[in-house]
C-alpha cells in the first residue's frame, strides 16, 4: 500500500522551522557523531600516517599503511574474516528468513514467543561468546551430552567447534544473535503489507508456493538484503566473540587490529589502526550500499 | 458466468456471532449490494464467500455446488479489497496480469487480455506505471482490472468505492455500472453507503444487527420498507403509532385507509416518507398544521409541521412557504407505508 | 500443536546458552563426561560476591553509571535530532541516513584507537567521563534512529492544536511531545543503555586498564579458566540487560525492536 507514503510526504513538506532552531535540535547529535566518531577516525588516519608523539614521530607517510597490505597475515586475516562474516550472515538470512514465516504462520499473535524471541537481542556479545563456548567446547555440554547418548565413542572423537579452523564457534554465536533482528525485521513486514497483499495473492489464486516466491520474497527482498548487509558489516567489525571463540591463526582482523595496537612495541600501533580503518572502510561500504538498497527500494514505491 | 447462493450463513468473531441465517441468492448477471451500517459483518460474509474465512455455520454454493473447505486459489470467485492493495513491486500490467501468471494462461493470450481490460477500465495507456506513480482512483481501477482479467464467476466488492473521495466517487460508480452491465459478471458488493446501493444495484439485501431484513429492488426497499428499522436506516421517515379500526388505520393525526391490512387492535406503525406529503390543494382528508421551521435545500424547501401532537417533515417544492405560517397537509392513502406488528 | 513445538524450539534454542551458564555457575564439581555436576554449590557465587566482593562492586557501579549517563545523554542529543528528521523532508536526509548509522556499525574499536590520543592529551583518558564520550560516540545515534522512527509517525497535529489552545512552547514539549513519545524515549534509552552496557573493548583502550567495568572483569575471569566463577559473573552482567527487556516489553512490538529502521 504505497497512497500513505505519498499523503505523508505532502504532510512533511512542512517547511523546516527556523535553521537556527533546526541547526540546535540537530546539533548535539552531529556533534557528537563529527566530533567523536569522525574526529575518531580522522585521529587514527593521522595515526597510521605515522603521526605518533610518544614514539617521537610527527612525519607523516604512508609507511605503515604499506607495511601493513605488504603483511600476508594481514591478508589471511582479511580474507578469513570476510568468510566468516559472510558465512554467518547467509546462514542467519536463511534461518532468519525460515524462523520469521514460521513466527507470522503459527505464533503471530503470542506475545510470549516472540519475547523469547527478543531475548538475544540484549544480550552482550561477551555472554553468548561464553556460553557457546561452555556449550561447544570439546568438554563441553554438547559433547557430554553426545557422548552421553551413545553417539560419542570417546571425548576425542568431538569435533572441533571453538577455536577451530572453520569458525564453528563464532559462526553459532553470530547466529544466535543476528537470527531474531532479521526475523523481526521480516516479520514486521509480512504482519503489515504483506498479511493484506498474500490474500489478495490468495483470491488471485496463487497457491502457497507461487505466494511465497512471487509475494512474499519481493516484499521481504529490500529489508533482507539491508539487514544482511547490516549484519555482515556487524561480524565483519565485532571483537569479543573471536577473540573468545577463535583460533590464534589466522585471527580476525578486530583481534588482529587490537593486538598490534596493544603490542608493546609502540611502532605496531599505527599498524593495528590502520588495520582498524580497513575494517572501518569495508563496514562504511557495506553501510552504504544497505542504506542505498533501502532508499532505492523506498523510491521504487515498496514499502518497508 | 455463475450463481451464487448462500444458505444460512453465520459468522462469528470467537464467541460473538455476528451475522447469522444470511440466506441470499445472486442470479447469473446480477448485481446485489449487501448494505449494512459499518462494522457489521459485511466483509467477513464476502471473505467467506471468496474463502478467505470459515464461516461459522451455512453453507455458500457457487453454480449449485457447494464450496466449502476449497481454498481462495480453487474457488472461481475473486474479492476486490477496500483497499486497492497493488503489488508495489509490479508495474499496472504485471499486477492486472498476475493471476493470469498464476493460472499458467498462455503469454500471448494474457496480453490479449490484458489490453481488453485496460480499455474495459479506461486505463489503456497505463500498463508501464508504477504503483505510487498513480492515483488513488486509477489504483482502484487498476484492482478491478486485477479481478475482472480472470473472468470470474463471481466478482465480490468490498466497499469498493469507499477510499476515493466524494467527486471520485460519482465517476467511479458510472464506470462500475458500465462494467457490469457489460460484463454480466455476477457481482456481491458489500457497503455501508445507502446512495451507492441504490445507484448500482439489481437488487439489494439490508444486513442489519446480523440479520438480513429485507431483500428486494432499490424502490422496493426504499418505498416499501419491511419494517421500521428499515425504513429508519434509510432516514427521513416520518413515523405515525396508531392502530387498526374498522379497516381504517387511526393515528394520532386522523385516520386513514388501510386496504389490505389484516391486524385488528394491534398497536401498528406506519411510516410515510418527507417527499410524499402534499402541501395545500384540494384534498379529502386535510391535516392542518403550522410551519415550525424550514430549510432551503435548492431542489426543494425541508419544513418541520406540528399537526397537533405530532411534528412532520415535508420536503416540498414549494419554497413561498414561512415559519408560523398555517398549512395544509395531505397525506396520500398510498404513500403510507404500514408496517405488519412485532 | 505446531505451535507448541514450534514455540519449544524456539524457546530451546534462546534458553539453551542460558542453561550452560546456569549449569556451571551453580557447579561445585563437575567433570566430563557427566552431564550434570557431581556436586552441585555456591562457591563461585560465594566467589563472585565474597573474596571478589569489592572488584565486582566497583565494576558493577562503574557500568552502570556509565551506561545510564550515556543513555541519558544519548536521548538528550537523540529526541531533538530525530524529531527533525523524523517530521521534516530536505535534501540530503538520505546522505544524514547513512552518516548517522555509521557510528553504529563500525565496531567502536576503530574509532576508540584514534580518539584514544585525544582523550589522553585531554586527561580524560582513564576516567569515566571519557569512557562515557567514547560509549556515546556509538549510543546517540542509536538513540537518534529510534526516535527518528517515533517522529516518522508522530502526528504534529497534536502539537498545533495545543498552541492554538494557548499552550505555551515549554508546556507543549512537556505536555505534549513527551507523552506522546514516551515509549520510543524508553526504547531509545533502552537500547543506548544496553549498548553502552556491552561494551567491551572501547572501555578497555580509553580506561587504559584502569576503569573496571563488568565486561572487562568477566573477560579477565574468562580467561583464567575459572568456569564456575566466569559463569556467574556471566549472569550477574546479562540480569540487568534481561530486565531491562521485560520491562519495557510493553513498549516493544517487534516494529519497535527495530529503531534502526
Amino acid at each position: 500500500m504505497t497512497l500513505p507514503a505519498n499523503d505523508n510526504r505532502a504532510e512533511r513538506a512542512r517547511s523546516l522551522p527556523r535553521p537556527a532552531a533546526t541547526i540546535g535540535l540537530l546539533a548535539p547529535a552531529l556533534a557528537v557523531v563529527g566530533v567523536l566518531f569522525g574526529g575518531g577516525l580522522a585521529l587514527g588516519l593521522v595515526q597510521s600516517l605515522g603521526y605518533l608523539p610518544a614514539a617521537g614521530m610527527s612525519a607523516l607517510s604512508a609507511d605503515h599503511f604499506a607495511r601493513v597490505l605488504a603483511d600476508p597475515d594481514f591478508f589471511k586475516s582479511l580474507a578469513f574474516t570476510f568468510y566468516l562474516a559472510l558465512a554467518s550472515t547467509l546462514v542467519a538470512l536463511a534461518v532468519g528468513v525460515a524462523a520469521a514465516l514460521a513466527l507470522n504462520r503459527l505464533a503471530g499473535r503470542s506475545r510470549a514467543i516472540q519475547f523469547i524471541f527478543q531475548i538475544p537481542l540484549t544480550v552482550p556479545h561477551l555472554v553468548i561468546a561464553i556460553a557457546v563456548a561452555f556449550l561447544l567446547a570439546p568438554s563441553g555440554l554438547l559433547a557430554r551430552g553426545l557422548q552421553g547418548l551413545g553417539l560419542l565413542p570417546s571425548g576425542v572423537a568431538f569435533p572441533l567447534l571453538v577455536n577451530d579452523p572453520w569458525g564453528v564457534g563464532i559462526m553459532a554465536a553470530y547466529v544466535w544473535k543476528e537470527v531474531p533482528f532479521i526475523a523481526l525485521m521480516v516479520l514486521a513486514v509480512l504482519q503489515s503489507s504483506g498479511a493484506e497483499l498474500l490474500e489478495v495473492g490468495r483470491t488471485l489464486k496463487a497457491d502457497r508456493w507461487q505466494r511465497f516466491r512471487y509475494i512474499t520474497l519481493p516484499i521481504i527482498f529490500p529489508s533482507l538484503g539491508a539487514a544482511g548487509l547490516i549484519v555482515f558489516a556487524y561480524t565483519f567489525g565485532a571483537f569479543e566473540i573471536p577473540y573468545l571463540l577463535g583460533q590464534t591463526y589466522p585471527m580476525m582482523l578486530p583481534v588482529w587490529a587490537y593486538k598490534a595496537y596493544s603490542d608493546v612495541d609502540l611502532l605496531a600501533r599505527p599498524e593495528g589502526i590502520a588495520a582498524g580503518l580497513v575494517i572501518a572502510g569495508v563496514v562504511t561500504a557495506a553501510v552504504a550500499l544497505a542504506q542505498g538498497l533501502t532508499q532505492a527500494a523506498r523510491r521504487r514505491g515498496a514499502v518497508l | 458466468m455463475g450463481v451464487l447462493a448462500l444458505d444460512e450463513l453465520s459468522i462469528a468473531y470467537g464467541a460473538d456471532t455476528v451475522v447469522r441465517g444470511l440466506t441470499l441468492e445472486v442470479a447469473e448477471g446480477e448485481l446485489v449490494s449487501l448494505l449494512g451500517p459499518s462494522g457489521a459483518g459485511k466483509t467477513s460474509v464476502l471473505k467467506a464467500v471468496a474463502g478467505l474465512l470459515a464461516p461459522a455455520g451455512g453453507d455458500v454454493r457457487i453454480d449449485g455446488c457447494s464450496v466449502r473447505g476449497l481454498p481462495p486459489e480453487k474457488r472461481s470467485a475473486v474479492m476486490v479489497f477496500q483497499k486497492p492493495l497493488l503489488f508495489p513491486f509490479m508495474n499496472v500490467a504485471q499486477n492486472i496480469g498476475f493471476g493470469l501468471r498464476m493460472q499458467a494462461v498462455a503469454p500471448a493470450e494474457a496480453r490479449r487480455r490484458i489490453r481488453d481490460i485496460l480499455e474495459l477500465t479506461r486505463l489503456t495507456g497505463f500498463e508501464g506505471r508504477r504503483v505510487h506513480e498513480i492515483s488513488g482512483g486509477q489504483q482502484q481501477r487498476v484492482a478491478l482490472a486485477r479481478a475482472l482479467v480472470l473472468k470470474p464467476a463471481i466478482l465480490l466488492l468490498d466497499e469498493p468505492l469507499s477510499s476515493l473521495d466524494a467527486n471520485l466517487r460519482q465517476q467511479m460508480r458510472e464506470l462500475l455500472q458500465d462494467i457490469q452491465s457489460e460484463t454480466r459478471v455476477t457481482t456481491l458488493l458489500v457497503t455501508h453507503d445507502q446512495s451507492e446501493a441504490l445507484m448500482l444495484s439489481h437488487r439489494i439485501g439490508l444486513l442489519l444487527d446480523g440479520r438480513l431484513r429485507q431483500v428486494g429492488t432499490p424502490h422496493d426497499l426504499f418505498h416499501r420498507p419491511a419494517d421500521r428499522a428499515v425504513a429508519e436506516f434509510f432516514g427521513g421517515c416520518n413515523f405515525l403509532t396508531g392502530r387498526l379500526q374498522g379497516g381504517l388505520f387511526a393515528c394520532e393525526i386522523g385516520s386513514f385507509p388501510a386496504p389490505g391490512v389484516v391486524a385488528n387492535g394491534h398497536r401498528l406503525t406506519a411510516a410515510i416518507r418527507p417527499e410524499d406529503i402534499l402541501v395545500g390543494g384540494d384534498c379529502d382528508h386535510p391535516i392542518p398544521g403550522r410551519v415550525r421551521r424550514t430549510r432551503f435545500e435548492g431542489a426543494a424547501t425541508r419544513l418541520w409541521v406540528d399537526c397537533g401532537p405530532v411534528r412532520l417533515v415535508v420536503l416540498t417544492p414549494r419554497g413561498d412557504l414561512l415559519p408560523g405560517q398555517p398549512v395544509c397537509l395531505r397525506l396520500p392513502a398510498e404513500k403510507i407505508r404500514i408496517f405488519p406488528p412485532g | 500443536m505446531k505451535r507448541l513445538l514450534f514455540g519449544g524450539m524456539v524457546a530451546g534454542a534462546v534458553l539453551l546458552p542460558f542453561l550452560a551458564l546456569v549449569l556451571w555457575a551453580f557447579s561445585q564439581r563437575w567433570f566430563y563426561p557427566r552431564l550434570l555436576p557431581e556436586q552441585w554449590g555456591l562457591r563461585a557465587w560465594q566467589y563472585v560476591l565474597g573474596t571478589a566482593g569489592t572488584q565486582m562492586t566497583e565494576a558493577f557501579t562503574h557500568s552502570v553509571l556509565v551506561a545510564t549517563v550515556t543513555a541519558v545523554l544519548s536521548v538528550a542529543g537523540g529526541v531533538p535530532a530525530g524529531r527533525v528528521l523524523g517530521l521534516y523532508h530536505f535534501r540530503g536526509k538520505d546522505l544524514l541516513s547513512i552518516v548517522l548509522m555509521l557510528p553504529i556499525i563500525v565496531p567502536p574499536l576503530c574509532v576508540a584507537m584514534g580518539l584514544h590520543l585525544w582523550l589522553l592529551q585531554l586527561e580524560l583518558a582513564a576516567t569515566l567521563a571519557g569512557v562515557v564520550l567514547v560509549h556515546l560516540s556509538a549510543c546517540l545515534p542509536y538513540a537518534v534512529f529510534v526516535m527518528w522512527g517515533v517522529f516518522s509517525n508522530y502526528n504534529l497535529d497534536f502539537e498545533d492544536q495545543a498552541r492554538s489552545l494557548g499552550a505555551s512552547t515549554l508546556s507543549v514539549i512537556w505536555r505534549v511531545m513527551l507523552p506522546l513519545t514516551f515509549p520510543g524515549i524508553v526504547v531509545a534509552a533502552l537500547f543506548s543503555f544496553l549498548l553502552s552496557w556491552s561494551q567491551y573493548l572501547s572501555t578497555l583502550l580509553i580506561g587504559g586498564g584502569k576503569i573496571l567495568t563488568l565486561p572487562i572483569l568477566l573477560f579477565a575471569l574468562m580467561g583464567s579458566g575459572d568456569r564456575p566463577v566466569a559463569a556467574a559473573v556471566s549472569i550477574v552482567f546479562v540480569i540487568p540487560a534481561l530486565a531491562a527487556l521485560a520491562m519495557s516489553a510493553r513498549y516493544l512490538g517487534s516494529r519497535r525492536m527495530l529503531g534502526v529502521w
